[in-house]
Parts: C-alpha cells; structure tokens; sequence
C-alpha cells in the first residue's frame, strides 16, 4: 500500500465517547474529560495512516471520515 | 411474511422466545431466523415491535425522538423512572455532562490498580483447588467489590448489597403478583440503603463518588435526594449483574475453545481485541426497550406512536449486513463497530469501566489458571434476559494439579 498519508474529520454532535477512536488511534485521537475523542491533528501524516483508518472503521457512531490522499 | 403461517411454531420468528433456556444459551442462529424473516417484527397486541437488523437498531438507539428511552417507574421496585435511562435528551445530557468524566477512559484506568488487587485475590481464593463454579466464586464477588469501593461504600455490605438487587433481578416466586411485591420491598430497601450513607455523608462530605453526587453541580444547580437515589439505583442495577453475565459468558466460549484460550495464555495483548469480539458475539444485554413517541416507518412496518419497540442488540451485533462472517469468533476482527454497549446518547455510562474489568479478570485468571475447560460430564447453564451462565463448572489445568 502506497505510504500516503490524508485528511480526516470528527463530527463532535454525532460522538458519543465509546472511546474506540483514541484506545485505537492514540497518535491521532486525544480523550477529552468526559471521554470523548479529541482530533490531536487535522492532516494525517503517513506513517498515521493506518491508526486513522481505524478510528474512522471502529467508530460505532460513524462520527469520524477519513479521506487518505491517494485514494485511487 | 404469509409464509410464517406455514413455518411450525417453533421456527415462526413471531413465537421466538428469548427466555427459554436453550436460546439463551445459543442465541445467534435464532437471531439469524429473526433477521431473515421480518427484519422488524410487526405489531402484535400486547407484544413489542422487535427491531433486529443493525442498521435499524442503530438508528432507533440514535433517535430518541422517534424511540424514546423514557419508561414507566415501578417495573423494577423503583417508584421513579431511572436515570439517565429513562430520561431522554436533552434533560439526559445534563446528566450525562456530570456523569460522564467521572466514567471516562483515563478515570478508569487511573484505577486500574486497585481493580487488579481485588481480581488477584479473589482468584487466590481458589487458584489452588482442582476447578471451581466461576459464577459464584469469581464473576458475581468481582464487579460488586469493585463498585462499592468506587462509591465509597464499605466492603463488608457486600452481601446485604448483592441480597438487593438479586431481589429486584431475580424474585423467589412464580406469580407476576408476588414478584411485584418481592421487587416493591426490595426497592424501598434500595432507597433506605443509600438514603442512609448520604445522610452521613450531608453531614461530612468524603473523597469519594457519593459525595460528588452530593456536592456537584448538575446543569447549574445542585442534584435533588431523589435524582442521586434514582442514579444510584440505576448504577445497582445496570453495574454490576452486566459485568458478571459478560465475564460468565466469556470464560464459558474460552473454557469451550481451548486454541483461542491459549492464544490469549501466550499473548494477553490480544485480549482488549478478544473483549471486544467476544462482546460483539455474545452480547449479554440481548435487547433493550424504547417507545415509539411519533408514527414511524421502518423496514416497511408502520409503528404507531405508543408502541412498544426491543431493539436486539444480539441480532445487530451478528448481521452479516455489517459484519462480514458474522458466525466467525475473530479475536483480531477489524474493523469491529459491535453495539453490545449501546449507541447514541444513551450509550453505557459504565463502557470503560467494563472494559477494564473485563481486562484485568481475564489478565488475573489467566495468570494464575491458564489451563481449564468445562468439567467433565456438566454444561454450563444459561439464563435469559441478560445472558448470564448462571452455572459455570470449571475443571483447572489438564487434570493434574
Ligand atoms: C459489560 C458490561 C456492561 C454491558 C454489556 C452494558 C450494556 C449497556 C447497554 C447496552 C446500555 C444501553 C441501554 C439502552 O440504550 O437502553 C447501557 C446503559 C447504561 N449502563 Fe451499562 N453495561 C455494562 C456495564 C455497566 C457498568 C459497570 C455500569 C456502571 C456504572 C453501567 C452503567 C450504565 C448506565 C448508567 C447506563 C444508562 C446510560 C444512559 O441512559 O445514559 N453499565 N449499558
Ligand atoms: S470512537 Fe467515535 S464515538 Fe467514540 S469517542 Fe471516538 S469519535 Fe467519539
């Protein structure tokens, strides 16, 4: 898989802080105090690729996109 | 759906009976059935509209203003509705925004130690005896220590405090009536219980989470006595038989598939991933319940505001629609979106302490008893309404010891 990395977004009305986006991505995804996630980064580095995909796959609110840079 | 009229009853997934035994014990193809034939359930009098696929119960659990959590006081002993179960957004988000940092991830593991403690010695209890029945000896003393020390309440009420609820959970008695009076009695003890800790604690507030409910701020002012007892019976009731029926299930299917027992033995890294589908397959808290608050189609079936609706979270959580090779136990499975702990603004207050208990019970037990496998010639014995393996004989190491 080429290294890319992308851009990804977090839609806090829809999280509801089941926390599988920080426990998965802990590079990308910070906790808040009431256990919500926090993006720590707008744009995703490659070597983060693979944590943000994560995020965005595991998340059971479908509150997070994530948009790799080579999406081909 | 004519073709329910020529299925036997026992396949007709109108007369899908979750409380009988034998479904309890193996659920999933019996929600398969459910999912195949009506996706939703169509209203019978007198029985809830029964949702099962996941996309539908997502959306019902994101939409309390179609499907509303609110409830009726007095189904379980109590004489007000529960909260933050039984209260709906936005009044629930206030709760919610006090509730839920105390419950966050970071608390939680903040804990960790303490929780590790209790596992470990419960385990030395019996980690030297040839087996033990686990439900008594681990998964019911477990989550209750674990929660009176996190309220602040004495370990010594340990058994006056599981004697409560098993009241309310469990009645000795066969009739409806005797039930509601059983439960009714035990309530009003409920009440009385916390009613005289936080009396004491009015007086002289302690370091602990039961003086927090009493000196916080919730939305601006301080909670009322009836809204920290109506959390607090929440919590009694949703805390603790949750973990026990989680953890029961879990080391029933490891002590029945002996590789994937190693494979946590040899790599307890695995373990927050095999948690995580182990919820997703067993799911213990098989259904929830919502009501209906405006006419709604959904899956083709028209609801009428005051309908009773279950959501089966068991049957979402193995749909193939999401879960590609959904009768596949993967311990590695990804991406895995389960909802064993809920969706939208009601999801499980308690998911992060649950997480971590589970963790640290299976890190503990595995440590001390990396071996073990149903005792020969018993079964395990399974319970409905929330899945609990209400007998679970263990048989440790290969027969040696
Ligand atoms: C593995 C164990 C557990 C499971 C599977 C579980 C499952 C659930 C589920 C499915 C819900 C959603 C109910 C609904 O939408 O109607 C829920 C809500 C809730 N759970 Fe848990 N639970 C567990 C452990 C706990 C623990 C340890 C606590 C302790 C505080 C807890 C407290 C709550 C509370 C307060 C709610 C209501 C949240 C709200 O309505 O805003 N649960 N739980
Ligand atoms: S996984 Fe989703 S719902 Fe949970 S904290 Fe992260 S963004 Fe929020």
């Amino acid at each position: 898989m080429p290294g890319g990395g992308g851009k990804i977004e977090h839609d806090r009305d829809a999280c509801v802080g089941h926390g599988r986006c920080y426990v998965l991505a802990p590079d990308v995804f910070d906790e808040d105090e009431r256990g919500h996630g926090v993006l720590k980064l707008a744009s995703v580095p490659a070597e983060l690729q693979d944590q943000a995909r994560a995020a965005a796959e595991n998340c059971p609110e479908d509150a997070i996109s994530f948009q790799p840079d080579d999406a081909t | 759906m004519s073709s329910h009229t020529n299925n036997p009853p026992e396949a007709d997934s109108d007369s899908i009976n979750f409380y009988d035994p034998a479904v309890a014990a193996h659920p999933q193809p019996v929600f398969r059935r459910l999912r195949d034939r009506c996706p939703v359930r169509k209203p019978i009098p007198g029985v809830a509209v029964c949702l099962s696929r996941y996309e539908d119960v997502l959306f019902a659990l994101r939409h309390p203003e179609i499907f509303s959590a609110v409830m009726p006081a007095g189904l379980i002993g109590n004489v007000r509705p529960l909260i933050p179960l039984n209260v709906d957004p936005p009044e629930q988000t206030k709760y919610r925004k006090f509730l839920d940092p105390l419950f966050s991830n970071k608390k939680m593991l903040a804990m960790e130690k303490g929780v590790r403690e209790i596992a470990s010695n419960i385990v030395d209890r019996f980690a030297d005896d040839d087996g033990c029945e686990f439900n008594t000896a681990f998964a019911i003393p477990y989550p209750s220590t674990v929660f009176l020390q996190l309220m602040g309440l004495p370990a010594d009420d340990l058994d006056h405090f599981l004697s409560l609820k098993n009241a309310i959970i469990r009645p000795d008695a066969e009739d409806p009536e005797e039930q509601a009076k059983i439960r009714n009695e035990s309530g009003e003890k409920i009440y009385a219980y916390f009613n005289k800790y936080l009396d004491e604690i009015e007086k002289s507030p302690r370091d602990d989470l039961l003086s927090l409910f009493v000196t916080a701020e919730v939305g601006g002012e301080r909670m009322n006595r009836e809204e920290i007892l109506d959390i607090c019976y929440l919590f009694l009731l949703g805390g603790l038989d949750t973990v026990t029926s989680t953890l029961g299930c879990m080391v029933s299917y490891l002590a029945q598939h002996p590789d994937r027992r190693q494979a946590l033995v040899d790599d307890p890294a695995l373990i927050p991933s095999a948690i995580e589908e182990m919820l997703r397959w067993e799911t213990p808290v098989i259904q929830v319940v919502r009501t209906v608050v405006q006419d709604y189609t959904i899956g083709g079936v028209e609801l009428k505001k005051g309908d009773p609706v279950t959501l089966v979270l068991g049957s979402a959580n193995t749909d193939d629609e999401q879960f590609p090779n959904a009768d596949e136990v993967d311990f590695e499975r990804m991406p895995n979106k389960h909802i064993a702990f809920g969706s939208g603004p009601h999801r499980c207050l308690g998911s992060h302490l649950s997480r971590l208990e589970l963790r640290v019970a299976l890190e503990e037990f595995h440590r001390r008893i990396p071996e073990y496998t149903i005792k020969p010639g018993e079964t395990p014995v399974y319970s409905h309404a929330i899945r609990e393996v209400t007998y679970l004989p263990l048989q440790f190491g290969k027969g040696q010891k």
